[in-house]
């Protein structure tokens, strides 16, 4: 069955274009990621679903009900906001409460409910409190728990985790996941954070100026970005983009570098079809920080492995891999090493470029070429 | 460092001088006032303006409220001051309310050309009373409310309005737009919205409302005189009537102690409340 789907959904305030015709469809229980930078239409989207928002054209379905032109309140949706919204007024048990009275739920069974909630999210001593008398995370944790209180066919959040601190997020952001696994619940997500996207999405939707630019797993949109822009916006360090032009080799295509102390070819170890009309022109490479790595003796001769010395500018250590900076073509790239093999900064280091999951984009329009 | 802590001093001191005199220089008719009001007559010839009584008296507080000439009628300020009460309450109360309502409209529910009405508004503010005198007169006639209270809480509440109106608006429009949306999604709609999220966070404005309302419409005496007669004047009115009716001698201590009375629920309210008012001005949003 159908969790969600969206057709061709455009949304105009006034003259200002914000939603270009969205399509995204899941599966019941699967949980979405809607990420992008500032200002892509996330929430725009998200509050559309919600019918907080009205559509200017396009249809919303939810578990295979039309829900486009249905009220909030009728669309069995529950949602956790970016600033929480808790009724400052009362307290955090008639909060939770709150929407099951309205739906005249009866008490007895409200009671319970906020029960059942309250252990779910350990905030059972809170229960009298005011939210002005909550920190930060103990709010994000009622706001939840108001979410959960229904039991709703698709749950919205939008950026539930960007005002805790960093390690906070990662504790909630992991408590989501195992509540997603308990529930089976279908999720959208809302956040600007790449890292929260990889660890907590199935699906993964990257918007850029009110369109889609990507629709897939994780590990589709990682390996295999359809843009420079997806390139850059997943992963941590972001890939490195190298200018280079395209060389012709006896067992297929490379690369030309070049670094302060010398010039040097990548192989990338095979032939690629597309970049065979390319040859000699430039193209941006891209590659990942974590395939640039120190010298491994046993990666000596693997197919599209390649050594080459460069010479160190930064060092960033971030305990488990050191980031080292280095210049090529003119561009700064930044390859994760291990912390023992790094070195410092105005030495050289011997580097393995392994050119096998290389991608390569065009370089003004940022298109994929492979 | 010397120094600072010196011109800190004589700063200080200019501060609470400059508050003393201004406080001295507005409070002393309201002393004098009370004064003379217990005073006998022959004790406010004799004596000087600030001249301690020589018995107090009160006297003219009795009479001021019960017996004092006002035209022909002498049954003094009791019945014109209940007249007071029952315009100020129920205006007060309408126009705050329907101001709560305004403002929520104007920041929760926009609609097409919302920003253009709530400038229109604001130039209710500015009207000069002078300006609707005839067509509100008018108007009160043709709705058959000319010369009575109903009428003078119609006037005070639609002339309020404006003003009621920019405090819940300026206040709800710090209430962060996701509360209201988080109430939706829990299937409450506008009137439930409105009672259990939006006004039970109004008190500090609603305390502003009801405090600026209250000494606006009780300390009005242009809408009363032009559109209330008889026994049907508000407080003011009757005030300046009876300071005016002349019964032979001139009553100092009855006017004085009559325009205390009219002044007094005014004085109370500031009293109970004025903190809150400066409060309630600067309240900022909500935290939740
Ligand atoms: N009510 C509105 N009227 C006009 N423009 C709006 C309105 N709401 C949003 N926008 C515009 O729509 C665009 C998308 O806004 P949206 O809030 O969806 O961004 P977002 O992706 O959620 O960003 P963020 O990560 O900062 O929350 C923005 O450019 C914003 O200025
Ligand atoms: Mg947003």
């Amino acid at each position: 069955m159908s969790g969600l789907k969206i057709e061709q959904i455009h949304k105009k305030f006034g003259t200002t274009h914000v939603l270009k015709g969205i399509d995204i469809e899941i599966e019941q229980g699967d949980f979405l990621i809607l990420v992008g930078p500032s200002g892509c239409g996330k929430s725009t989207l998200l509050h559309m679903i919600a019918g907080l928002e009205s559509v200017t054209s396009g249809t919303i379905s939810i578990g295979d009900r039309d829900v486009t032109h249905l009220s909030p309140k009728d669309r069995d949706i529950a949602m956790v906001f970016q600033s929480y919204a808790l009724y400052p007024n009362m307290t955090v048990r008639e909060n939770i409460s709150f929407g099951l009275s309205i739906r005249k739920v009866p008490q007895q069974e409200q009671q319970k409910t906020v029960q059942r909630v309250a252990e779910m999210l350990q905030i059972e001593p809170l229960l009298e409190r005011k939210p002005a008398q909550l920190s930060g995370g103990q709010r994000q944790r009622v706001a939840m728990g108001r979410a959960l209180a229904r039991e709703p066919s698709i749950f919205l959040f939008d950026e539930p985790l960007s005002n805790l601190d960093a390690k906070l997020r990662v504790e909630m952001r992991t408590e989501i996941k195992e509540l997603h696994h308990r529930l089976g619940t279908t999720m959208v997500y809302v956040t600007h954070d790449q890292i929260e996207a990889m660890t907590l999405g199935e699906r993964i939707a990257i918007m850029k100026d009110g369109i889609i630019q990507q629709f897939g797993s994780p590990r589709e949109i990682y390996d295999n970005p359809v843009n420079q822009f997806v390139a850059g916006f997943i992963g941590s360090p972001s890939m490195n983009f190298i200018p280079c032009s395209v060389i012709s080799m006896d067992n297929g295509h490379g690369v030309e570098m070049e670094n302060e102390a010398a010039k040097f070819v990548l192989p990338l170890g095979r032939s690629e079809p597309a970049l065979e009309s390319r040859v000699g022109k430039t193209v941006l490479l891209g590659i990942r920080p974590e395939k640039i790595t120190h010298h491994r003796a046993s990666d000596v001769g693997s197919a599209g492995i390649h050594q080459a010395s460069c010479r160190v500018e930064i060092v960033e250590p971030t305990g488990p891999d050191t980031l080292v900076f280095v210049k090529l073509n003119g561009v700064s790239t930044v390859c994760r090493v291990d912390p023992d093999q790094a070195k410092k900064v105005g030495e050289n280091i011997d580097l393995m470029f392994d050119m096998n999951r290389a991608v390569f984009f065009e370089a003004e329009k940022g298109t994929r070429i492979c | 460092m010397v120094n600072q802590g010196q011109s800190s001093i004589f700063s200080r001191l200019a501060v609470y001088g400059a508050l003393s005199l201004a406080a001295l220089y507005f409070l002393t008719p309201l002393f004098v006032m009370l004064l003379t009001s217990l005073k006998t007559l022959e004790d406010i010839r004799s004596g000087s303006l600030v001249s301690w009584p020589e018995e107090i008296t009160f006297e003219a507080w009795q009479m001021a409220w019960t017996s004092a000439c006002i035209g022909v009628d002498c049954g003094g300020l009791k019945g014109y001051f209940w007249n007071s009460i029952s315009m100020v309450v129920p205006a007060v109360v309408i126009s705050t309310m329907i101001g709560a309502i305004n403002g929520y409209v104007l920041t929760q529910w926009r609609f097409r050309g919302s920003d253009v009405f709530f400038a229109l508004l604001l130039i209710g503010c500015f009207i000069p009373f002078q300006v609707v005198l005839l067509p509100m007169a008018r108007t009160l006639g043709f709705l058959g409310l000319a010369g009575s209270i109903p009428g003078l809480i119609l006037v005070h509440t639609v002339y309020g309005l404006a003003f009621t109106t920019l405090f819940f608006r300026n206040f709800y429009i710090a209430v962060p737009d996701e509360l209201v949306k988080a109430a939706r999604i829990d299937g409450a709609g506008f009137f439930t919205i409105f009672w259990r999220i939006l006004l039970p966070i109004s008190g500090p404005i609603i305390v502003v409302s009801v405090i600026w309302q209250f000494t606006q419409i009780w300390n009005d005496f242009l809408f009363g005189v032009v559109y209330s007669a008889g026994d049907k004047q508000p407080i003011t009115v009757a005030l300046n009537n009876l300071v005016n009716t002349s019964t032979g001698i001139k009553r100092y201590n009855v006017d004085m102690a009559a325009a205390i009375i009219a002044a007094l629920p005014t004085l109370f309210v500031y009293f109970v409340a004025g903190k809150y008012f400066v409060r309630g001005l600067t309240a900022g949003s909500v935290k939740g």
